[in-house]
């Protein structure tokens, strides 16, 4: 059995834009890394911070948030909203202590499989770089020192 | 002292003539507390209790907070009713401002006795001066920019930025944005403004930073002081007390007590005056102006936006420009 770590990472994907995206992508046969489990929220302007961190402290690596480009909101702003809050979300817990690379946002149409397929391979190997998140783990500033040691 | 005075006597009789004038129904403002050199917000229907009303410098509760739970005069309930006057000094000035664009307060029923506010004075910072307990001080004046603290009868003075709380001497905005009778002058702000401990984590690495906060929050009895004296924190319900889905549990583990913390600073983006009542008001003395203060820096940073400056603007959350915070999305 391969007992090697593996990035786990979670990904709100909007209904509209791209959730259709990722769609294509499987439709097409493009191959991403299998490391993301998707969640479809009706659009960006849905993921409160809350489910971002929530995602964080059950041990998820990484947070991919993912909607319609600027001005192809199916509910016209809801995209910018989310830009607002994934921008002060991704700030603060950076001032907190999490590797800012932990949460990232994109916007991807129903049409750019391509898009989506880079953006999770990007995503996946950037958290496997960082390794894996400990920061709710009881002893977890040891664990880290040590295996950068 | 004499300018406080002079307020006071201002304040009171201001008070007194709204009353009078019937055109408010209740007065928010402070009197004596129990302890020596505190105060306690007072709040009342009755004319006869207005000369218990003080000013001093330990004025230091963000009288916002009872805000949102007094419902206007045309609005049935069995709250608290009515027309408001309220004593409010530079930040509470901007909580209250900041109530009203989330439309938790209505400006007509509002009337706001603006302070000048030169800076409230941290008792701990007076005991650490001086050596003594709280009560052991016999008294302590404020002579403009110096303090005259007395023990046993020995007067000595001090620099008044020695004995401010941190957020004062930060403090962009010392004259409320927003009022209907200021009483006094307005005072400008320090001309070297710091953050003070707010900025204990500039300069560490974000592992460093994580253990911190890891330490402080092992603190944390989740006892929602920081909450529930929080002019900002107005839900009717609060996420952690949500049951479907629970978000949190209600053990402080620390991991949830950080995660409160978290979403709770989050939550208040855009609508932190930076008062500091939730550090003040924390039983276990966690630092959490360090993460407020983080996010006002933050708001403004990213959005050019400061909370509680115009009754008129949207709230930071529900408006967006075409052009920002482009480089953090992919």
């Amino acid at each position: 059995m391969n007992t090697e770590w593996e990035p786990q990472l979670v990904g709100f994907l909007c209904k509209w834009c791209s959730y259709g995206g990722a769609d294509l992508a499987g439709t097409s046969r493009k191959k991403y890394p299998p490391n993301i489990r998707i969640i479809k929220v009706p659009c960006s302007g849905r993921v409160d911070p809350l489910f971002i961190l929530k995602a964080l402290q059950l041990g998820f690596d990484g947070v991919l948030i993912s909607g319609c480009h600027p001005g192809d909101c199916h509910y016209q702003t809801g995209n910018y909203r989310a830009r607002r809050r994934v921008a002060i979300t991704k700030k603060f817990l950076e001032y907190m202590g999490i590797e800012p690379e932990r949460i990232q946002a994109s916007w991807i149409s129903a049409s750019e499989a391509g898009k989506f397929v880079e953006v999770v391979t990007e995503v996946t190997e950037g958290l496997r770089e960082i390794g894996p998140n400990r920061l709710f783990d009881e002893q977890q500033q040891q664990n880290t020192t040590e295996a950068a040691a | 002292m004499n300018s406080n005075n002079k307020i006071q006597q201002k304040l009171r009789h201001e008070a007194g003539a709204l009353l009078e004038q019937n055109k408010v129904d209740l007065i928010i403002g402070f009197e004596p507390g129990s302890l020596k050199f505190t105060t306690t917000p007072l709040i009342t229907r009755d004319k006869g209790d207005l000369d218990r009303l003080v000013i001093n410098p330990f004025i230091v509760n963000n009288l916002a907070v009872f805000l949102p739970d007094i419902k206007g005069p045309d609005l049935k309930g069995p709250k608290l009713k009515g027309r408001v006057a309220i004593v409010a000094k530079g930040c509470d000035g901007r909580s209250i401002v900041s109530l009203i664009q989330d439309n938790k307060v209505r400006r007509d029923n509002l009337v706001i006795l603006g302070i000048p506010c030169p800076g409230m004075i941290e008792l701990r910072k007076v005991e650490k001066l001086t050596g003594k307990d709280r009560d052991e001080l016999d008294d302590i004046i404020r002579e403009g920019d110096k303090v005259v603290i007395t023990v046993d009868g020995k007067a000595s003075e001090f620099p008044i930025s020695d004995v401010l709380f941190d957020n004062c001497l930060g403090c962009e905005f010392p004259t409320p944005q927003d009022y209907d009778i200021l009483l006094g002058e307005p005072t400008a702000p320090f001309a070297e403004r710091s953050a003070g401990q707010a900025r204990i984590l500039k300069g560490i690495s974000p592992q460093e930073r994580w253990e911190f906060w890891r330490r402080e929050f092992r603190r944390c009895i989740r006892c929602y002081a920081c909450r529930n004296i929080c002019p900002s924190c107005f839900c009717q319900r609060c996420f952690v007390e949500e049951s479907e889905p629970q978000w949190l549990m209600p053990v402080p583990r620390w991991q949830e007590n950080l995660m409160f913390q978290a979403i709770r600073t989050i939550h208040l983006a855009g609508r932190c005056s930076d008062c500091g009542e939730c550090e003040r008001s924390c039983p276990v003395n966690i630092p959490l102006r360090s993460l407020t203060r983080e996010m006002y820096d933050l708001v403004d940073e990213l959005f050019h936006f400061k909370a509680g400056m115009a009754k008129d603007a949207p709230p930071l959350m529900t408006h967006y420009e075409q052009e920002e915070a482009k480089d953090l999305i992919r």
